[in-house]
Order: structure tokens, then C-alpha cells, then sequence
């Protein structure tokens, strides 16, 4: 039983801190219709910086969040503005294409810069628990973990009831219309773009703590994050949510019941019979082909 | 794409076969022109670090023996091609140095992977081929008489040291249970099946094992199900963030075994200690075929050149191994006295050489006949533990402290 309960938790932890990684992902393909394969080197980017001024001036990895947020927003709109605005209303295949090409490049200058080694933040509770009886809390867990849900909470706030939320939701259903209404596309969608990239910031500092990563890290994790957005929905953020805390289940229930070696295997076997029911995913909405 | 190249093999060879060169490097043994030795590496690609090591390794060997009047009386010049990484390159790298260059001798290159194909090449060629790795035991079941592996054993016998030293252990005090959480990587896998094998033989029951794939970030589920089994000893067959990330989640969980081994990952010194946090290094053991301080002839030399070329910069594992693979090369031509292939592979197979990594000696196969070095951490740097004549600490930590706060 408190194997079970243990696994649960740590499934969950692991999976709200997944889910702000993919929350991006999902935004930026909702909104753009741009799958950003860069997400994942943006991630390890933020997680490198993190690294460096931790190493550096000692501050808090988790707490670097709240710079790291700002800072990638700002990269990412100035990577929307001059570089992925280029390729709007051109097929997705295309922005796969060029933010790819944005991921190799960000890779191959954080292996110039740090090296091809890897690094990890190690705060002193980077490796110490909180214990419930038998139940183990992993304090670097538990903190990354609260650190995603006020900033998916930030976020869903953002959406729901600011003017720049709702535009940008207005663009992601319908940009014709959003457009007849005075929304205009191209500062909404550097907007869209610079708020994934932000929360990649934000996840970038916790994976800092929580993995040791290395600039080829990237493609590891953009991997994982497609799996879950493609299973809760491209362009869905309850999706995001939900399909961020199926992996997370699916990885820890998995390993402690079966072996490790199935966890990845559980994983993509749901999403195929999910798609197989739900094509769309589990929140998506079925996308009109042009 | 890929046709092309092996279209050219195809054809390289059919003109090697025209023309009837079947041995090569009989260029005399009394001229005083230099010894040309060809070498194919990965200087860019995928095994581009390695590759650089090794190039490093190869030329500090190059240098340091020209200074002291060469090879029997002859210099030295290396020849070294780039392969990227590709099988295909790397087999016509070796053709090319052996029938259009005719180099006097061949060193090998890295990984097992361009080593199993360019060895190939230079058995054909009745060369003699030492490799600086390429440890896959598959390397050595395809009959070759005149491959030599420069380390101190195949890859899956790199724990045997580990097992002789419990063995080494009074019976009481030898630990009784033992969990083995492994990668499933073909360097990984092996080390840890071949150690379960051998502690299992000596009465240490297996409570715990299981394969995680490549990849795996999780690894809280894994201590915890250590945990459950309180075993003795924690066998861990690991390459580096995975080694990490089971040490980490052991401390999450609060669970410290007696006697830790994790393969490879405490290797990777700054980053290993980075990784785990330096206190909870203490007592961690791993096997290496090298370390910078182990008293071998040579040794201190070779890590004073390569820090003078290189910032300071404390060679890596893969520069040292390339050094002692010439070091064997060196001290066969030195032992016949001749360039003459079958007479080095004859003498290789019945002598022992002395190098940095210690003695090495080989079976009829080519394999390394020696046993690697034992490692521990102790006060936060990687200390040589066994065997006695590359020891740099004579002190082992058993039990291993539990883990700091």
C-alpha cells in the first residue's frame, strides 16, 4: 500500500512539473500552428543559464525561475519577431523544419559555451526528502512542483481574463475572425510564442535541480513533451495537463510494478490507443485541413 | 548516398586483390627512414571527443619517443585520416593507408563500432592491428590472430577486479545480498551481468534486478524498490546521468547500501562528484583501465606533456589509452627488433608489455589478459585501490559512510 501511495505521488510530482513544460508546447501549436521542436533546447538552454549563475553566485535554482521566466520570454519574442514570424500561414511541417534548425543551433552553442559534459544545480536539498511516515517527498520535487502550479495557475489566469488572454485565444479558435474584431495577428502571436518560450525558462531552472542534463539533453526531452501534448489534445492545455500527469503515473507506477524498461513502452501504448479512440487526442479539437 | 562509398570499397579492393598485395610493410628493417604508422580516427562526427582524445594521445606518444631517438633507431611519423565516425569511411581510410600509402604499421581507432570493421581490414591485409578500444567481447570471436585490444580486458570484465577484491573479504565479512539496477547499454549491461555471475559464484544472493532503458530520468521507483530489499551491496551498471540518478534518489529515500559499485559513471570525476554532491562520493567504487597518479613507467610524463599542450587539462581516459596502445606497438618492434607483421603478432601473444595502464598481456584472440583497475572515492577524488602495483591509496573505505545531509 505505501508502495503504491509512494508511487502515486511521485508520479504526480514528476507529472506537474512535466506539465509545465508542455504547457508551451501546447500554446505555441494552439495558437501558431507552429510545432516548436526548439522547445527542448530552449529548455535545456534555460536550464544551462540556471546552472551557470547558480554555480556561480549561489542562488537558489528555483528561485533563478523567476528571472528565467522573463529571460526566455524576452529570447522568444525576439525569436518570433525576427525569425519564426517568417514562416506564418505557411504548413506546420515548416515550422517543424526551421525550429529544429533553431534547437541545433542552441545546442551547438551551448556545447561551445559549457562544454559537452554534463552539469546539474545541486542546492543542498537538491537530494533530501520530506517523510510523511513511510511516503518519501522529494524536497527538489516538491518545490519544482509548487513552483508549476502557481505558474500554470498564472497562466490559466492570463488566458482567462486578460485582454492580451484573450486575444490570443480568440486567435488560436478562429484567427480570421479574431482578426475582424481588432486583434492583430502579429504582436499576438509574438506574444503566444515569447509566453511558451517563458515557461520553458521557468522549467528549464527546475530541471537544472532535478536531472543532470547536457546540451544533446534536448532531444530526450522535446520527445516526451510531443508524447504528451499529442495525447492530451495539440493545442489543449487541460490536455497538457492531463497527459503530463498520465506519463508521469505511467513512469512511476510502471517501474515500481513492472520494470523500468516498460515505462517508456506503457507510455506511447497509451497514447496510440487513445488516438485510436480520440484521433484528436483527449482535448483536442479536430483541425480544419486548408 | 550510401551506395557510393561502398562502391569505391568494392572497387579498392578488387584492385588490391589485381594487384596481389596480400601482406604489406616489408620495407627492411635496417634504413634510417622514419616508421610511418597509419591511423584512421573519428576527429569530427559522433565519437568526435573520443577521437580527438586519442589523436592527442597518439601524438604525445609520437613526440616523447622521436625525443628519445625513435623506434630502433628510426622516427616516427604518425598518419592520421579522419573517418566522421562512419563505418564506411573508416574501412576505406585503412585500405588507402595500407595499399596506397603503405604505412609501415596500423594503430586503431575508437569505439567499437569503426574498430570492428578497420581491424577487418588490416586481417586481411595480415597487419598487425592494436586498438585503444573496442572492447565489445564480439570483437574477438572472428578467429583475427593479429588484433590486440590495449586495455586490460574486455568491456564486460571490467568488474572482475571488483569481484576479486570481495572475494579477497573474510567470509563474515563479505556482504550477503546484493541489488543490480542496470542500463541496458552494451558497455553497461555486460559489466553488471558478468558481476552478478561472479559474486553469485561466491555466495552473495541476488535480491534485486531489473534493465532500465536509455533515457530514463526517473529512477525514484527503482530506489524505492532497492530500498524495499535492503540489500548489502548495490551493483550498478551505469553510464553517467543514470549513475547519478540513482545515487540521488537512493539519498531521496534514505537508503545507503554497505557497498556501492557503479560502473563508469564515478569515472567522469568533476561531473560524477558535481552530480551527487561531493560528500556522498565516499566510498563509491568503479573500475578504469587509467588514472593520471597510478605509479606506471611513464605515467607522470605523459599527464606532464599533455597538461603543458593543453591549458593544464588533465588527459582524458580515451588520450591515455591511445598512448598505451603505441606503447604496445612500440615495445613489439622493439622486442623483434624488425618490421615484420607476423613476428610482432607472435611476440605480442607471448609477451607482456609494460604500460601506462599497467602490464597488459594477451590471450590467442587478442583480448586483455590483465585486470582493470579498482577505483574508490575517498575525500572527494577517485583513489586507484587494486591492484597493488598501480595503487595510489593503500586504504579501501568499507563500509561506505552513509549519506551526508
Amino acid at each position: 500500500m505505501a508502495q503504491l501511495v509512494q508511487g502515486l505521488v511521485l508520479g504526480l510530482l514528476i507529472g506537474g512539473v512535466y506539465a509545465l513544460m508542455a504547457s508551451g508546447l501546447t500554446l505555441i501549436f494552439g495558437v501558431l500552428n507552429i510545432v516548436n521542436v526548439a522547445q527542448g533546447a530552449l529548455l535545456v538552454l534555460a536550464a544551462t543559464i540556471t546552472w551557470k549563475v547558480w554555480s556561480v553566485t549561489g542562488l537558489d535554482p528555483i528561485l533563478l525561475a523567476c528571472l528565467m521566466g522573463p529571460l526566455m520570454f524576452g529570447l522568444g519574442w525576439v525569436l518570433h519577431k525576427f525569425v519564426v514570424s517568417r514562416i506564418a500561414g505557411r504548413p506546420a511541417s515548416m515550422s517543424v523544419l526551421l525550429t529544429f534548425g533553431i534547437a541545433l543551433v542552441v545546442e551547438g552553442v551551448l556545447t561551445l559555451w559549457t562544454g559537452n559534459v554534463f552539469h546539474s544545480a545541486t542546492p543542498s536539498y537538491f537530494s533530501q526528502s520530506f517523510r510523511i511516515g513511510a511516503i518519501a517527498l522529494p524536497k527538489a520535487q516538491v518545490f519544482a512542483f509548487l513552483l508549476a502550479l502557481v505558474v500554470l495557475a498564472a497562466f490559466y489566469a492570463l488566458l482567462r481574463f486578460t485582454w492580451r488572454g484573450r486575444a490570443i485565444r480568440a486567435s488560436a479558435e478562429n484567427p480570421s475572425s479574431a482578426a475582424l474584431v481588432g486583434v492583430r495577428p502579429g504582436p499576438t502571436s509574438s506574444f503566444a510564442f515569447a509566453l511558451g518560450s517563458g515557461t520553458a525558462g521557468v522549467g528549464g531552472a527546475a530541471l537544472a535541480v532535478l536531472y543532470p542534463f547536457f546540451p544533446a539533453s534536448h532531444y530526450e526531452w522535446i520527445s516526451r513533451l510531443l508524447g504528451i501534448i499529442v495525447l492530451g489534445g495539440m493545442g489543449s492545455l487541460p490536455g497538457a495537463l492531463i497527459g503530463a500527469l498520465v506519463l508521469g503515473l505511467a513512469e512511476t507506477l510502471t517501474a515500481t510494478y513492472a520494470s523500468l524498461r516498460w515505462s517508456t513502452l506503457v507510455f506511447y501504448v497509451v497514447i496510440v490507443a487513445v488516438l485510436l479512440i480520440r484521433p484528436h487526442g483527449l482535448f483536442g479539437t479536430r483541425v480544419r485541413e486548408a | 548516398m550510401r551506395t557510393k562509398p561502398r562502391a569505391l570499397i568494392a572497387l579498392l579492393s578488387a584492385l588490391v586483390l589485381l594487384a596481389g598485395c596480400g601482406g604489406s610493410g616489408d620495407s627492411g628493417g635496417d634504413t634510417n627512414e622514419p616508421i610511418t604508422i597509419g591511423v584512421s580516427l573519428p576527429l569530427s562526427g559522433q565519437f568526435a571527443q573520443p577521437g580527438q582524445q586519442a589523436k592527442r594521445g597518439y601524438e604525445i606518444w609520437r613526440d616523447m619517443v622521436n625525443a628519445d631517438g625513435g623506434v630502433v633507431g628510426r622516427k616516427v611519423e604518425l598518419k592520421i585520416m579522419d573517418d566522421a565516425s562512419n563505418q564506411d569511411t573508416v574501412v576505406a581510410d585503412y585500405t588507402r593507408l595500407i595499399t596506397q600509402d603503405k604505412v609501415d604499421l596500423l594503430l586503431g581507432t575508437f569505439s567499437s563500432l569503426l574498430n570492428y570493421p578497420a581491424s577487418a581490414v588490416a586481417e586481411k591485409n595480415n597487419m598487425v592491428f592494436v586498438e585503444p578500444a573496442g572492447g565489445a567481447p564480439n570483437m574477438f570471436t572472428r578467429g583475427f590472430t593479429k588484433l590486440f585490444f590495449a586495455q586490460q580486458a574486455t568491456s564486460d570484465k571490467q568488474g572482475e577486479v571488483f569481484a576479486d577484491w570481495i572475494e579477497s573479504l573474510p567470509e563474515a565479512e563479505r556482504p550477503k545480498t546484493a541489488a543490480y539496477p542496470t542500463l541496458d547499454d552494451p558497455f553497461a549491461k555486460p559489466v553488471s551481468d558478468t558481476l552478478r555471475k561472479d559474486l553469485e559464484k561466491l555466495g552473495v544472493e541476488t535480491v534485486y534486478r531489473t534493465v532500465y532503458p536509455a533515457g530514463t530520468t526517473n529512477f525514484q521507483s527503482v530506489g524505492a524498490a532497492v530500498k524495499g530489499k535492503k540489500p548489502d551491496m548495490i551493483v550498478n551498471g551505469a553510464q553517467f546521468d543514470d549513475g547519478v540518478g540513482l545515487v540521488r534518489s537512493l539519498k531521496q529515500l534514505d537508503f545507503s547500501p554497505k557497498i556501492m559499485f557503479q560502473s563508469s559513471a564515478p569515472s567522469e570525476a568533476v561531473q560524477y562528484s558535481d552530480g551527487v554532491g561531493e560528500a556522498n562520493t565516499e566510498g563509491v567504487f568503479y573500475s578504469v583501465s587509467w588514472n593520471d597518479r597510478a605509479p606506471t613507467p611513464l605515467n607522470k610524463e605523459f599527464v606532464d606533456e599533455y597538461a603543458k599542450r593543453f591549458d593544464g587539462a588533465l588527459p582524458a581516459e580515451d588520450a591515455a589509452d591511445a598512448f598505451a596502445a603505441a606503447q604496445v606497438l612500440q615495445a613489439a618492434v622493439e622486442g623483434v627488433k624488425e618490421i615484420d607483421q607476423d613476428k610482432i603478432g607472435d611476440w605480442l601473444h607471448a609477451n607482456e608489455v609494460q604500460t601506462i595502464l599497467g602490464k597488459l598481456s594477451w590471450d590467442s584472440a587478442g583480448r586483455g589478459k590483465a585486470s582493470y583497475m579498482l577505483a574508490q572515492w575517498q575525500a572527494g577524488r577517485p583513489e586507484i585501490v587494486a591492484p597493488d602495483d598501480v595503487s595510489t591509496s593503500k586504504k579501501i573505505v568499507n563500509p561506505k559512510p552513509d549519506w551526508q545531509q
